[in-house]
């Protein structure tokens, strides 16, 4: 397949005119009934010898569990949308990762999520956190505690969305700023290689991150040591409100991967199945000791930058004018060609079809993540709130600092 | 004369700038250089000049600083704004090399270049890498390069002006929790002073000396004082680098008492400063600094909000000094 083939298949959402007007289930049981899009990509991608197909061995409950995280993920966000939009009580500011959950589930769905801190793997996040904090086990009720600034969140009211992290499952976290962590991401890498525990680290980033000179560094060592590294970059065509073409001179970023000498794969990111297949790829290989890989998952946010201009409670997607924006801002059209490849429909129908889920047992679990997400924020809502004076801990292991504002 | 807002009061300044100087550059990355004011022409630099002189580039710091410095070697005036969340990335080029050029090239590099840096940590929640108050005190301590912290439009405006004029490289903070405040400006092109410090209040008690964000927080503790019989002289230090010592001097030899106030941590902050220079100069006067304590802003805004020296803490912190 030319690369501008490969490109449109796994990039450009269906822009079909007709498709907007249908209900985004009903179009999508005709793509995928019709064997479309959708295991396109992938069972290229095996003919070429690049990614396994790993996707189809799984079992039924791991299958299931990705669906499930899938609209964890989903619910969650929507629940805490909803709550930004209707609740003035509510302090958190959110970036939301609605529209991405495939690329977040079908990474983590590859990794070692549960053992001790020397066992599991790695991941370091983003400022749009949530997803990967669900897919890599993170504990909801602490985090959406987190996200309002409670003492008993999960970090204690002193992070906040923009730096989540959770130890426990190998989340080592969010990261406000754009480079840095990718760079740090190698350095735990490094060590994991030198102590011989095999573990394997993923960096999330978005396609902003390909214009930072950490980029380049990330890569570069990662493939000198050859580093159980995996760089994971969602492409969501925006970095806050810019084009990714005002960062990146080619149109697919794992492109980039040539220079390097190291495998470099584009997936569909809405499709949970082939990001699994790429993800697991990359883990047996950095595993193994064979070093790093790029991929680069095609995406879309249902929601602006930042908050929730544009949304409307009860409703998926932000559209039109985003005041944050200024200038610039996304067509709706092209958010509601993206919604049309809906990562929860695609992975539903796909465990519909494959005989591992039928419609009731797929209601049902939509329904249950729908429950835990809107009980994750209740109990968020009656958490306490920090003490002042806690603001002067935890600045060094030992002890707290002195209060200098006061007199 | 209309009610501006900072931003708009200083893409005015740039605009003209800009408008006489036909090789000036402004280098961004994720907020348009554009501004609006109600009564007043929508200011947009990348639609008015081209993408040639205006450039909205990558998310790469390092690049949008080094880029204003090599043009600014070569011989055009340029201006970058860097969003607070990468104000320290840039940090190696301006304190390594804009800061040492002039004296490692015996005089003969010019650098007519202004870093607009952002800063933030006024907004509760934002917390740790999205609050970097402290940054006025990392610039303030580099050679070879003039570190300014205006805290009005008026301010911003003059400010800019005589920054792009300046052949030197200037650093200028932008306090972004004051992008709200408005006020008239005028419209034509004036310079404020890049070595200045301005008495905002005069007063025979007390001096009271701070910056940029810490303002309107200070004039309002002054206010309070001045209900209650205190004469307080408030001092807006508009210039960390070089710093206005003279009238810091000639107001403290009158009050006897030196309060300051940072929102950057505690050691080493302007205010350390301010007091070491008086302290050098004035015989018999007392001191007292507030600022952020040495630790990184938690999210929780009442950890945060209790930590940033508010208008109580001044207050308070005033009484002690004077009672």
């Amino acid at each position: 397949m030319s690369e501008r083939e490969r490109s449109e298949v796994s990039h450009e959402a269906p822009a079909s005119g007709q498709a907007q007007s249908w209900g985004r289930r009903t179009f999508l049981k005709g793509v995928i009934g019709a064997g479309a899009a959708v295991t396109l990509v992938g069972k290229v991608a095996r003919a070429e010898g690049e990614l396994g197909f790993w996707g189809k061995d799984l079992s039924s409950d791991k299958l299931t569990e990705m669906f499930t995280n899938i609209v964890r993920i989903r619910w969650h966000e929507r629940t805490m949308v909803d709550k930004m939009l209707t609740d003035p009580k509510y302090r958190g500011y959110n970036h939301f990762y609605a529209g991405q959950e495939a690329v977040a589930v079908g990474v983590c769905s590859a990794l070692r999520n549960k053992g001790a801190f020397d066992e599991v793997d790695l991941v370091y996040s983003t400022h749009r956190p949530t997803g990967h904090a669900i897919a890599k086990g993170i504990d909801m009720k602490k985090m959406a505690a987190e996200n309002d600034f409670r003492a008993t969140g999960i970090n204690k009211g002193y992070g906040g969305e923009m730096h989540l992290s959770d130890k426990s499952c190998g989340f080592i976290g969010a990261d406000g700023m754009i480079g840095p962590g990718h760079v740090i991401a190698t350095g735990s890498a490094f060590a994991i290689r030198a102590r011989g525990s095999k573990q394997v680290v993923v960096v999330f980033g978005g396609d902003g991150t390909y214009a930072t000179p950490h980029f380049h560094s990330a890569l570069n060592n990662a493939a000198l040591l050859q580093l159980p590294f995996i760089y994971v970059l969602e492409n969501n065509l925006y970095h806050q409100y810019a084009h990714y073409s005002y960062s990146c001179p080619m149109k697919d970023i794992a492109d980039a991967a040539r220079t390097y000498r190291i495998p470099g794969v584009v997936v569909d990111g809405q499709d949970v199945i082939q990001v699994y297949n790429a993800a697991r790829t990359a883990v047996e290989r950095a595993r193994a000791g064979d070093g790093p890989t790029l991929i680069e998952a095609k995406t879309y946010r249902y929601y602006n930058h930042w908050g929730a201009p544009g949304a409307k409670p009860g409703e998926l997607g932000a559209f039109g004018y985003d005041p944050l924006a200024i200038s610039t801002f996304r067509p709706e059209r092209e958010v509601r060609a993206w919604m049309q490849r809906d990562p929860v429909d695609i992975c539903r129908n796909i465990l519909i079809s494959w005989g591992v889920l039928d419609r009731a047992k797929a209601d049902a679990i939509e329904a249950a993540a729908k429950r835990e997400a809107v009980e994750a924020f209740a109990w968020a809502d009656k958490q306490p709130f920090c003490k002042p004076e806690d603001g002067l801990k935890n600045v060094f292991v030992e002890g707290t600092v002195a209060a200098r504002q006061l007199a | 004369m209309a009610k501006k807002s900072w931003m708009y009061s200083v893409l005015e300044a740039v605009q003209y700038e800009m408008r006489q100087d036909k090789n000036m550059l402004w280098i961004f990355e994720l907020t348009p250089p554009v501004a609006s004011t109600p009564g007043k022409p929508v200011i947009n630099l990348e639609k008015e000049f081209g993408r040639k002189r205006v450039v909205n580039t990558g998310i790469d710091e390092m690049w949008m600083a080094a880029c204003t410095l090599g043009a600014g070697l070569a011989g055009s005036r340029a201006v970058t704004y860097i969003p607070y969340q990468g104000n320290c990335m840039c940090f190696q080029i301006i304190q390594n090399h804009a800061g040492k050029l002039r004296s490692m090239t015996g005089g003969m590099a010019s650098m007519p270049i202004v870093y607009l840096l952002e800063m933030t940590g006024q907004t509760p929640g934002f917390a740790g890498q999205h609050s970097d108050y402290e940054i006025d005190t990392y610039y303030a301590h580099i050679a070879g390069v003039k570190t300014v912290v205006p805290s009005t439009p008026a301010d911003a405006k003059g400010m800019m002006v005589s920054a792009i004029r300046d052949p030197n490289p200037v650093v200028y903070l932008y306090p972004a929790g004051l992008r709200e405040l408005m006020e008239e400006v005028p419209d034509e092109q004036y310079q404020t002073p890049l070595d200045k410090a301005a008495v905002r209040t005069t007063g025979s008690d007390i001096t009271i000396v701070g910056s940029g964000g810490g303002m309107p927080e200070l004039l309002k503790a002054t206010e309070t004082l001045r209900q209650q019989g205190m004469k307080v002289e408030a001092i807006d230090l508009r210039c960390l680098k070089p710093m206005d010592t003279e009238t810091l001097v000639n107001s403290v030899r009158k009050t006897k008492r030196l309060l300051t106030v940072d929102q950057s941590y505690y050691t080493l902050c302007p205010g350390a400063e301010v007091i070491a220079r008086v302290a050098e100069n004035v015989d018999g006067a007392r001191f007292k600094r507030i600022a952020f304590p040495d630790a990184p802003p938690p999210a929780a805004p009442e950890m945060f909000l209790w930590m940033r020296p508010n208008a109580d803490h001044i207050v308070a912190a005033a009484k002690k000094l004077v009672g």
